[in-house]
């Protein structure tokens, strides 16, 4: 039969070696869930916003993207918006957008310092431009 | 309930500490070798057995009474669902789990009764036990006050850590110690004397050290959970905290007595005897220590408490600074107060020291007499009460309104009243603790003829007045101010503001501490429209130097943006909503249609500019020059 030391040293072990074991499986698991969570997310809201953008005649690849702000100025070509959070896109700060070209109504809709809600289409930030404004 | 969980939380501590302490002590004592040592042995061990049994059974009945408290209905304690939630599903309830886990293979592991006489055998067993048993009582630590202290939670707790197992080291060795010496001072048990004498030799050294290791651990955490004397003085926690240290004054005299006087003679029987009847008195008033440390652990920690402060006067140091006339009073004290310090220091070095500790006692007590009635101030219950709310604009303006109304009458629109009501704005009157004014406000001064308003206004109300009463003082000081930066001098704390540009989500002025200076622009149109076209162009390069600008207009409307026109584009916020607030407590500070003022990265107003200044970005430059910034300014005014 085995000493009482050995009994005591091999509990001893199993504690520190359960223990180890336990923390680094069940932490690198739940770091793991987290992850797959988050990317699952993110797929949920990129496949939306895409169906958004193809119901509103959007090329493929294309997603659209919906913000509010105040509008701050307005060029020719640029629109300047500080705005809220844009979900998948941007944090909340003053940007400037491209007017998309086809859109030619949309930079008159809009007068400096109105609060909007407009929406964005492109396939990544670089490219995105304003297709459609509303009023707040 | 309350009563429940204190009794069991006390039974569950004891318990513990008792475990740990015997577990440790039996390793101390060493391996038994005489008859009577060997029925100790096995008599501690037995008792450790029975020990693990009443920790696991007062845990059980401190989760069922937790879990009460938690749902907030007492049949919840025999839901079992309820008390699997707890267990599960809260941090406390998994620190639980963790320490009876522990508890119950130590329980199992002793309940086996292994073959012990083989001398690795019993060193395994107890050391095994003594682990076990330190494991499961520094791991209460983990769900303390302590774990939820942030920041500092890794340091806080190993304080805690600490001042758990020095306790158990030092109140769970004096039972096994006392009965131990009991039995070895009666003739059946004179064959365990040599190892009862070693036995408190040793336990004396290990006590020593636990006894310095609490102090130390204790002041640790009384700094991190209790912070100020008023919180010592006027909380639950902090009364707690105070007569721990009141029954601690008998155990250290006790255990002074044992190890000076009675340790040395130990060897002979009826000191042996009075030993262990004074080994147990100090365990008896340990385990009465323990009942206030489960009621501390129970109550809410002083930091969070508001104080309630017990005396009618306090120490004011600062009153030396408004009369003038006491300095040199005030100055002699203190110097007699040292001086006696210093005798009592060399009367402890000296042989004849009666004379010597006379005189300096004497010279204490004299000094204090003439020192200290001076800086004694009156104080009143809400005396270091934190503000319901912080130094916020809003509040600030709310109190200007208030004060219009109920105040100005008496005291002056300024705050300057006819004498001899004080001036609001005076240096004498910022030193004045916010609980104090608050205290004078709510309850009146009679014999002065000031009513009190605690029926007349909410308590809200009474709060914005102080904060506006501390903004007049701050503007009294703002006078002082220029367009220049003084380095590394920063004082004048900037009011908080809601920064709301149209619908969008509001931020503060707060929200850019320790990242960005702010510019704050009071602006009238049409006379402001020149410096805020040349703002604008220049917003570019105060934004590249770390500087945002945050323009008010003085007659805000939800158009504020488009008022101030298309070109040059204003890409900086314009706060559109609550405007009124912000220039109604701002221009406090900076008069005028048009003001500008820096404030720094800290939240301190830096310069003041009352028409546009060329020299902001030099102005700048002096700040992000700064090597050392002061801290960021409390929330609440003081």
């Amino acid at each position: 039969m085995m000493p009482v030391w050995q009994v005591a040293l091999v509990l001893n072990l199993v504690f520190a070696v359960g223990l180890g074991l336990g923390y680094a499986g069940w932490g690198r698991r739940a770091a793991a869930l987290d992850r797959d969570v988050d990317a699952a997310r993110a797929q949920v809201e990129r496949l939306e916003r895409e169906r958004v953008a193809c119901a509103a005649g959007a090329r493929a690849g294309e997603q659209q993207w919906e913000g509010r702000g105040v509008v701050r100025a307005v060029y020719p070509q640029l629109l300047v918006v500080t705005h809220e959070e844009i979900r998948g896109l941007l944090p909340a700060r003053t940007t400037s957008f491209r007017f998309q070209a086809t859109s030619p109504t949309v930079r008159t809709a809009v007068r400096v310092g109105e609060p909007i809600r407009f929406a964005l289409r492109g396939t990544v930030l670089d490219d995105a431009a304003v297709v459609a404004v509303k009023k707040w | 309930m309350s009563a429940t969980l204190l009794a069991a939380l006390w039974a569950h501590l004891a318990a513990c500490v008792l475990l740990m302490g015997s577990c440790c002590f039996l390793l101390l004592a060493g391996c038994p070798r005489t008859p009577t040592a060997f029925r100790w042995d096995e008599r501690i061990a037995a008792w450790c057995r029975l020990l693990v049994l009443a920790a696991i059974f007062s845990g059980v009945v401190w989760l069922l009474a937790r879990t009460a408290v938690f749902e907030n209905r007492p049949d919840a304690a025999l839901e079992a669902r309820a008390v699997w939630h707890v267990v599960l599903d809260t941090w406390p309830g998994l620190v639980w789990l963790a320490r009876h886990g522990l508890l119950i293979v130590l329980g199992a592991f002793m309940a086996v009764g292994p073959d012990v006489t083989e001398r690795r055998n019993w060193i395994a067993v107890r050391g095994e036990g003594l682990l076990l048993a330190s494991l499961a009582l520094a791991l209460g630590s983990a769900s303390s006050h302590a774990a939820a202290l942030s920041p500092g939670t890794a340091q806080a707790v190993a304080s805690d850590v600490a001042h758990l197992l020095g306790t158990g080291l030092w109140l769970g060795g004096l039972l096994p110690l006392a009965l131990l010496l009991w039995l070895a001072s009666r003739d059946a048990g004179a064959d365990a004397r040599p190892y009862a004498v070693l036995a408190a030799r040793r336990f004396s050294r290990v006590a020593l050290i636990a006894m310095l290791v609490l102090v130390a651990s204790g002041v640790l955490n009384a700094l991190a959970q209790v912070e100020s004397v008023a919180a010592l003085m006027g909380t639950t926690h902090g009364r707690l905290l105070l007569a721990k240290l009141v029954v601690l004054v008998p155990i250290l005299a006790l255990a002074v007595v044992n190890r000076t006087r009675i340790l040395p003679a130990v060897a002979a029987p009826r000191m042996m005897r009075r030993l262990a009847a004074f080994v147990a008195v100090e365990a008896g008033l340990a385990l009465f220590l323990l009942v206030l440390a489960a009621a501390m652990t129970l109550t809410t920690p002083a930091r969070h408490a508001p104080p309630t402060w017990p005396l009618p006067f306090r120490l004011s140091p600062d009153v030396v600074l408004d009369v003038p006339a006491i300095r040199w009073r005030v100055l002699i004290g203190t110097q007699l107060v040292v001086g006696g310090f210093i005798a009592l220091l060399v009367s402890m070095l000296i042989r004849r020291r009666a004379k010597v500790l006379a005189g300096a006692v004497a010279l204490v007590v004299f000094g204090v007499g003439i020192g200290l009635p001076p800086i004694v101030v009156s104080a009143y219950p809400t005396s270091y009460r934190r503000p319901l709310l912080t130094y916020h604009a809003g509040s600030i303006a709310s109190g200007a309104a208030v004060y219009r109304e109920h105040c100005a009458g008496c005291h002056g629109s300024t705050g300057v009243g006819a004498p001899p009501l004080p001036d609001l704005r005076s240096a004498a009157i910022a030193r004045r603790h916010a609980g104090e004014l608050f205290w004078l406000v709510t309850h009146g001064v009679p014999r002065r003829g000031m009513p009190p308003f605690d029926g007349r206004l909410a308590e809200t109300q009474r709060w914005d007045v102080i904060n506006y009463i501390r903004a007049l003082g701050a503007a009294e000081s703002a006078k002082t101010f220029g367009g220049e930066v003084e380095p590394d001098r920063a004082w004048l704390v900037a009011p908080d503001f809601t920064v709301a540009v149209g619908p969008l989500a509001p931020t503060a002025l707060r929200d850019y501490r320790g990242r960005r200076m702010v510019l704050l622009v009071l602006y009238t149109l049409p006379s402001s429209r020149a410096r805020m076209s040349e703002l604008a162009r220049m917003y570019d390069v105060l934004w590249v130097t770390g500087v945002e600008v945050v323009a008010v207009p003085a007659h805000a409307t939800r158009d504020a943006i488009g008022e101030l026109g298309a070109a040059p584009p204003i890409l900086f916020p314009v706060v559109t909503d609550g405007a009124a607030d912000v220039v109604t407590t701002y221009r406090m500070l900076a008069p005028g249609p048009h003001a500008e003022l820096l404030i720094d990265r800290q939240g301190y107003v830096r310069a003041i500019w009352s028409a546009g200044s060329d020299a902001i970005q030099a102005q700048v430059e002096k700040l992000n020059a700064e090597k050392s910034p002061p801290p960021f300014p409390d929330d609440h005014v003081h």
